[in-house]
């Protein structure tokens, strides 16, 4: 191990189910203080990119490291311990616990970064991305972006240094969009923690994300800063399908 | 800054060291008869085992349909214990009657994996597979015959402090349980394991763990059990009436809270005294209705209705407060 | 020789009868995600209805077929319509609905006890001990009849799920309910029935029990557990699935009497079912079952 190696990384990371190769040896790189955004047509494996990464599922092939130690096939609840936590596409939030309590779940297993009781740390999480005043109400009365704060304060209590969000704008409104945007950057901004985010909401992973990958089919066709990946004819392929290619927007 | 519910109640921890007092002073200040003293006894023995299954069923949220297992398991290896020709004395042939029921629970870890109807299927096939495998393991059940512990007036005498400590600790137990750190990843894994663990809970430890302590303690319920009757045999011990009592007993008092369980040990151990002396056949039937009746309408069971009424009461006084302050 | 001869017959006609007791409970996990916990009572309620039928009327057994088929379905339909209706669909209603069919189940028991008594019955016609030699062996008449409607009612069932547009409905409820509302469907009238089809099935599993196997109020909870492992590991929805299942789990119950004292045969189906769960979630076909 180096103070060279990246915070996060993936080598030739790939996973078959059956016969479909859902990812197929991605190799991905995550700095320090870094907002890198995945993009992709649907079906690219992002989601499932993300799962691998998280340890929720273990992969056919290949690594995952995090600063050169290897932390691929350990189960998700030790690599959040690492540092590393994903949301949901589709959030999960504890219908039988109230807000405070889903995120004070996540604060337990932030003990191990930081100070505090997790009931103190949850309540501090739950000001910093504005539900305080809903810390004893069922998640079930929260609009849709409310729920969505709440997954990302969840996981933003286990104190990660990697923080996967997995298309968490996607569905708010344009108001409610920026606003999220606005706290994605602060959280790398004010707790340092490093973000990859999955999103079709072009214009808030552009903004946000100091690079980009382009995912399709499982592979890595493009990566660079967002100036680079959208002028990139092969993205602009895989999004539009071929003859595309060379048309310039 | 927002409010915060309290962790551990301490309202309610004096009311109940109070009533365990009583209790426990009962029978030396008051005096009772010993069918009244017997009650009480399989009461507080009831409402152990409730409170142990309710861990699994309630906090977990794996409804356990084969506990007798653990049940019977406890109070032959107890009962066995005590009538050894170097006779284990009874406090610890049940301990380990608890032991050897928390061992028996390990063997569950891979049970343990399975969602919902499937771990409560699987129980059934345990429960009935270890009646039939301990009823005729003839050497160490006696059979259909059962076994027969000497009689001790004294012992059973005794026995209704040993319950009542029992109880008490269980008691005691659940609440650190429910009001600790663990008691909300329990909680949590129970409404969503897999997002439970993607934000760290080590699921699958906790599920071990909840299942040894329930089977211990449900295994040293049946030890004492045991010394209780005097005389065990293993189609009751392990019988599927007993498995289902456990599930009713928390069900109907109220599922996952904690005075459920209490509430509905009582219950039932009344209502099975009442109905067996004069309808033996209702019981089962008349539970049924309650488990139908309770899943519609009162998923909390007595406790929910407690709780209504509480509250319905609380709203009527404060309307009544609100007219007669106004001018 | 003779003695195989003898046992893996058993095991055929064995295997009819539980596939015929797995179709109901399958079909309703399949489309309503429900397990119907109740299964074991109404195959006993089966088994008491045709009794009846023939201690009473003098009704055959296998004359009786349609009115207990029609009776277990009506009760099906009561008891989704009554009960099962109210609760919360998938992974939500979960626990609850195991718990009310659980308590249905109990009801059932009750009714039985306090009309029959808890004595053992079974239903024996004048041809029960009649057999026909097979294979150098003789097999009873009653078997075979149960092994021929065994074999007829997938056949039938299979008729109804591709041929006609109810059958296409309930395929398309189990798969995606909600686009089912979408086109028209009543998805609530298609829940109802299919609940009323699986108690069918297990009823008339239960009438042909009746008059192989002595039962009593009690009966149903080792049926209910062997309809599970048929279940899971046949795989939903799959017909050969089922019937190779049924024929795994007969075989190995019954050639277990070779290798263990009878009274344990019956402890075969439970372990099965455990080793099934954890073993082979997937069933024979690798279908996911699990989470």
């Amino acid at each position: 191990m180096t103070t060279a190696d990246p915070l996060l990384a993936t080598r030739a990371i790939s996973k078959s189910f059956g016969g479909l190769k859902a990812v197929d040896g991605v190799d991905l790189e995550l700095r320090e203080g870094e907002i890198l955004g995945v993009i992709g047509p649907n079906g690219a494996g992002k989601t499932t990119l993300f799962s691998l990464i998280a340890g929720s599922i273990p992969p056919t092939s290949g690594e995952v490291l995090m600063r050169g130690f290897r932390v691929s096939r350990r189960p998700a609840h030790k690599l959040v311990r690492a540092g590393v936590v994903r949301t949901h596409q589709i959030v999960r939030p504890f219908p039988n616990l109230t807000v405070a309590e889903n995120v004070a779940v996540g604060a337990i297993h932030g003990m191990w970064r930081a100070t505090g009781t997790p009931r103190e740390r949850a309540a501090e999480v739950l000001e910093f991305v504005g539900l305080a005043d809903r810390a004893l109400d069922l998640p079930g009365t929260l609009t849709l972006a409310g729920r969505k704060r709440l997954e990302l304060a969840r996981a933003l209590a286990t104190v990660p240094l990697v923080l996967m969000l997995d298309e968490v704008i996607a569905g708010l409104n344009p108001a409610e969009a920026m606003r999220l945007a606005a706290l994605i950057r602060r959280i790398r901004d004010e707790r340092g923690v490093a973000v990859i985010m999955i999103e079709h909401v072009m214009p808030a992973v552009m903004s946000l994300s100091d690079r980009v990958a382009v995912l399709d089919h499982g592979k890595k066709i493009a990566e660079g800063t967002p100036a680079e990946v959208v002028g990139n004819p092969l993205v602009v392929e895989a999004y539009l399908g071929k003859g595309h290619g060379e048309a310039r927007p | 800054m927002t409010r915060w519910p309290a962790i551990f109640p301490p309202r309610a921890a004096i009311p109940f060291a109070l009533v365990v007092v009583a209790l426990a002073l009962l029978p030396v200040l008051v005096g009772v008869t010993p069918y009244e003293r017997n009650l009480f006894t399989l009461t507080f023995l009831m409402i152990s085992g409730a409170l142990a299954w309710n861990w699994m069923g309630g906090y977990l949220g794996q409804v356990s349909f084969g506990h007798a297992a653990l049940f019977g398991l406890g109070g032959f290896v107890a009962a066995r214990l005590m009538l050894h020709a170097n006779p284990t004395p009874a406090p610890i042939a049940w301990f380990l009657g608890g032991v050897a029921a928390g061992i028996f629970s390990l063997g569950a870890h891979p049970m343990l994996r399975l969602r919902g109807p499937y771990f409560s299927i699987a129980t059934i096939g345990v429960g009935e597979a270890s009646r039939l495998l301990f009823t005729y393991w003839e050497e160490f059940t006696g059979g259909a015959s059962g076994l027969s512990l000497p009689i001790d007036i004294g012992m059973k005498a005794l026995l209704y402090w040993w319950a009542l400590g029992l109880m008490a600790l269980v008691v005691v137990a659940s609440f650190l349980i429910r009001r600790s750190t663990l008691g909300l990843q329990l909680l949590a894994i129970k409404a969503d394991v897999d997002a439970a663990a993607d934000v760290g809970v080590n699921a699958t430890f906790y599920q071990d763990l909840v299942m040894v302590l329930s089977g211990a303690v449900v295994g040293l319920t049946g030890g004492l059990y045991a010394s209780f009757f005097a005389f065990i045999e293993p189609s009751d011990m392990f019988g599927f009436d007993r498995s289902i009592a456990f599930v009713l007993m928390s069900v109907i008092g109220g599922v996952g809270t904690i005075l459920g369980p209490v509430l509905g040990a009582i219950v039932f151990v009344l209502l099975r005294q009442f109905l067996l002396a004069s309808y033996p056949q209702l019981y089962l039937g008349l539970y049924g209705l309650l488990l139908i009746l309770i899943i519609l309408f009162e998923p909390l069971g007595l406790t929910g209705l407690g709780l209504r009424v509480a509250r319905a009461v609380r709203r009527r006084r404060a309307g009544a407060r609100r007219v007669v302050a106004s001018p | 020789m003779a003695r195989f001869v003898d046992l893996a017959v058993s095991a055929v006609l064995l295997a009819g009868l539980y596939a015929t007791m797995a179709y109901g409970l399958g079909l309703i996990y399949g489309v309503l995600r429900v397990v119907n916990l109740a299964h074991g009572g109404v195959i006993m309620a089966g088994a008491y209805l045709g009794w009846v039928l023939h201690g009473w009327v003098g009704l055959d057994p296998y004359a009786s077929i349609p009115i207990v088929v029609a009776a277990t379905f009506l009760l099906g339909v009561a008891m989704y319509r009554v009960l099962v209706r109210h609760l919360p669909r998938g992974a939500a209603g979960g626990p609850a609905s195991l718990l009310l069919l659980f308590g249905v189940w109990l009801v059932l028991r009750n009714a039985a006890y306090l009309l029959f008594t808890g004595n053992d019955q079974v239903i024996r016609t004048s041809y029960s001990t009649h057999a026909i030699p097979l294979l150098g062996s003789w097999v009873s008449v009653n078997r075979l009849a149960v092994l021929a409607i065994a074999v007829v009612t997938p056949a039938l069932l299979q008729l109804l799920l591709r041929r006609t547009y109810l059958g296409r409905a309930i395929r398309a409820v189990a798969q995606n309910a909600d686009s089912c509302t979408l086109v028209g469907i009543d998805v609530q009238r298609i829940y109802t029935i299919t609940f009323g089809i699986g108690t069918a099935l297990a009823g008339l599993a239960g009438l042909l029990s009746a008059t192989l196997f002595s039962f009593n109020p009690g009966f149903g909870a080792s049926e209910l557990l062997k309809s599970f492992v048929v279940v899971v590991l046949g795989g939903l929805g799959s017909v050969l699935g089922t019937g190779l299942a049924a024929l795994i789990l007969a075989v190995v119950e019954v050639f277990a009497i070779l290798v263990m004292p009878s009274y344990l045969t019956a402890a075969v189906g439970f372990v099965m079912l455990v080793l099934v769960l954890v073993l082979r979630p997937g069933g024979l076909f690798g279908q996911r079952v699990l989470g």
